[in-house]
């Protein structure tokens, strides 16, 4: 299955002209919950339609502050409601000092980060009833780490016992911008952890920097990045398009969708061996 | 807690840098690189709060604008886990802190409310109300659209772009918001105290046509002449057009 991220820049002609094909489609809750109106109907149009998945942006599990209950509350029923197959979040924080940022900052690399964030999912695991898919965030710089980021993110899913959102293009971001090599990056996760795939495009901001805007298509060495994920996996994850920014023809991204879906098929065929 | 404190404040000091653009010393952050955390958090609360309030940033300039949301960012804590939300925290901000803007532009507070009203009116949850299309009984009772709000304004910032609003044009104003059923979008109708006072006792419970206009009438202390009857009929019949009136129940 390939996915696409819903936005409403695109929902209209995404809904009514067929140009895009996805198998599912993924939203963030916080933009959904509590409304009607136009977006409700163009939203459950869509719903009719297509399987879907959740990426939330604000439960903030790595901050230091509190758990909100009442936000978890609120998520629960959206995600009973709406009959989403995955719950994914983030590995940041985006709350502290009782202050949303609304975005997603790094947490310390330490580990009594590990030993909080995981008591925190598996907290969260308990009151949503089901498994929370978290996913590694690319990152700008390290703040106060003590440890490697893989040693980080494999303590986690081992303590919390959750399941892994891989983005492979947020892997490729990291290992440009922190300098290491992004397939051993992804040969130490273990693979049988991941459960959802993130594709996008990211900005190159300078020499030593990228930026994962999510404003561009994605460029080859993140689909080579895929193909070498995809055939470590050898099985079949659900992968998504997430497109936020410069949204461009719904063709164009169609063809973006096509290509996941090749090499996705491709590296998934067994390679016969032939006997003499 | 499970956290330490040297986690904690690190997380804390990006966090207030973020917010108010200061950096304090943060362990192992690159100084090269952490400033575009309070580029991307800053955007977006800018580019919110622009969404949300077109007519009060064109109000006001650039220089007051950005101090404002600069000013609003770094000292409230963003309450709201729904970014689309958030813009309501703006306006109760101001209120909160009686902001000198809203002195310097005593119609503010109000043109602030409106925009805010119209995202509030255009996202709110499906109210469901049950209605005829047409009177065939021909003594159905009106059913109000529960999509609204209904404003009393001292400013008239629904009337006038907000630049050209004076000290002089102080009064009151009547302003009903309504969320079009088919098409999601939201209306706005200045109204006289007349069908002002029509339109409250809509709100309060179902009337005949009839009955409604001799009731308003009898508020004002108005015998239901001819004139009264006919611009009371027209107005109804355009809200029905408009769907701020719904339709008939029995
Ligand atoms: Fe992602």
């Amino acid at each position: 299955m390939v996915g696409i991220g819903f936005r409403r820049d695109f929902a209209g002609e995404f809904l009514e002209s067929g140009k895009l094909t996805p198998d599912f489609i993924e939203v963030a809750p916080e933009n959904w919950i509590g409304i009607g109106g136009y977006w409700m109907k163009e939203f459950r149009k869509a719903l009719e339609k297509y399987p879907l998945f959740t990426h939330g942006l604000s439960l903030s599990i790595g901050s230091p502050d509190e758990l909100d209950f009442g936000f978890l509350g609120k998520i629960k029923s959206f995600l009973d409601e709406t009959g989403a197959q995955i719950y994914s979040e983030h590995l940041s924080f985006a709350k502290c000092d009782n202050a949303h940022l609304y975005d997603l900052l790094p947490i310390p690399f330490t580990e009594d980060a590990v030993r909080h964030v995981s008591q925190r999912i598996k907290t969260v695991q308990e009151f949503l009833e089901r498994r929370l898919t978290i996913e590694i965030v690319s990152y700008y710089t390290p703040v106060a780490a003590e440890m490697k980021e893989i040693d980080f993110v494999n303590a986690i899913l081992e303590e919390a016992d959750c399941d892994l959102l891989l983005d492979v293009n947020n892997v490729y971001v990291n290992s440009f911008n922190h300098h290491y090599d992004a397939r051993k990056f992804i040969s130490q996760l273990p693979m049988n952890r991941v459960k959802y795939i993130h594709m996008a495009g990211h900005q190159q901001v300078s020499e030593d920097l990228i930026i994962d805007t999510h404003g561009q298509p994605i460029i080859d060495p993140v689909y080579e990045l895929f193909e070498f994920t995809m055939k470590r996996l050898g099985r079949d994850v659900p992968v998504l398009l997430e497109r936020d920014f410069n949204i461009p023809e719904l063709e164009e991204l169609q063809q973006e969708i096509n290509m996941l879906r090749e090499i996705k098929t491709r590296s998934l065929v067994k390679e016969h061996a032939y006997v003499a | 807690m499970l956290l330490k404190q040297d986690t904690k404040t690190a997380q804390s000091a990006l966090a207030n840098y973020c917010r108010t653009g200061i950096l304090n010393d943060i362990p192992g952050v690159e100084d090269h690189r952490v400033h575009h955390y309070r580029r991307l958090v800053f955007n977006i609360i800018d580019d919110s709060l622009a969404s949300a309030y077109p007519l009060t940033r064109n109000l006001l300039s650039v220089a007051e604008w950005d101090e404002l949301v600069n000013e609003f960012f770094s000292s409230h804590p963003c309450q709201s886990p729904q970014v689309w939300t958030m813009p309501k925290e703006f306006y109760e901000y101001l209120i909160e802190v009686n902001h000198p803007l809203l002195t310097k532009y005593p119609f503010l507070q109000e043109l602030l409310w409106m925009e805010w009203l119209e995202i509030e009116i255009y996202m709110m949850e499906d109210q469901k109300v049950n209605y005829q299309g047409s009177d065939i009984s021909g003594i159905g009772k009106l059913v109000i659209n529960p999509e609204h709000r209904l404003i009393t304004l001292n400013y008239p910032v629904h009337l006038k772009q907000a630049s050209q609003i004076l000290p002089d044009d102080r009064g009151n104003y009547y302003l009903i918001m309504h969320r079009e059923p088919v098409s999601g979008k939201v209306h706005f109708t200045d109204l006289s105290p007349f069908f002002t006072r029509m339109i409250e006792h809509l709100n309060s419970q179902t009337y005949r046509v009839d009955e409604l206009i001799e009731m308003t009438a009898r508020d004002f202390g108005m015998n239901v002449e001819k004139m009264v009857y006919e611009n009371s009929l027209r107005f109804i019949e355009n809200a029905l057009n408009s769907k701020l009136i719904l339709g008939f129940t029995n």
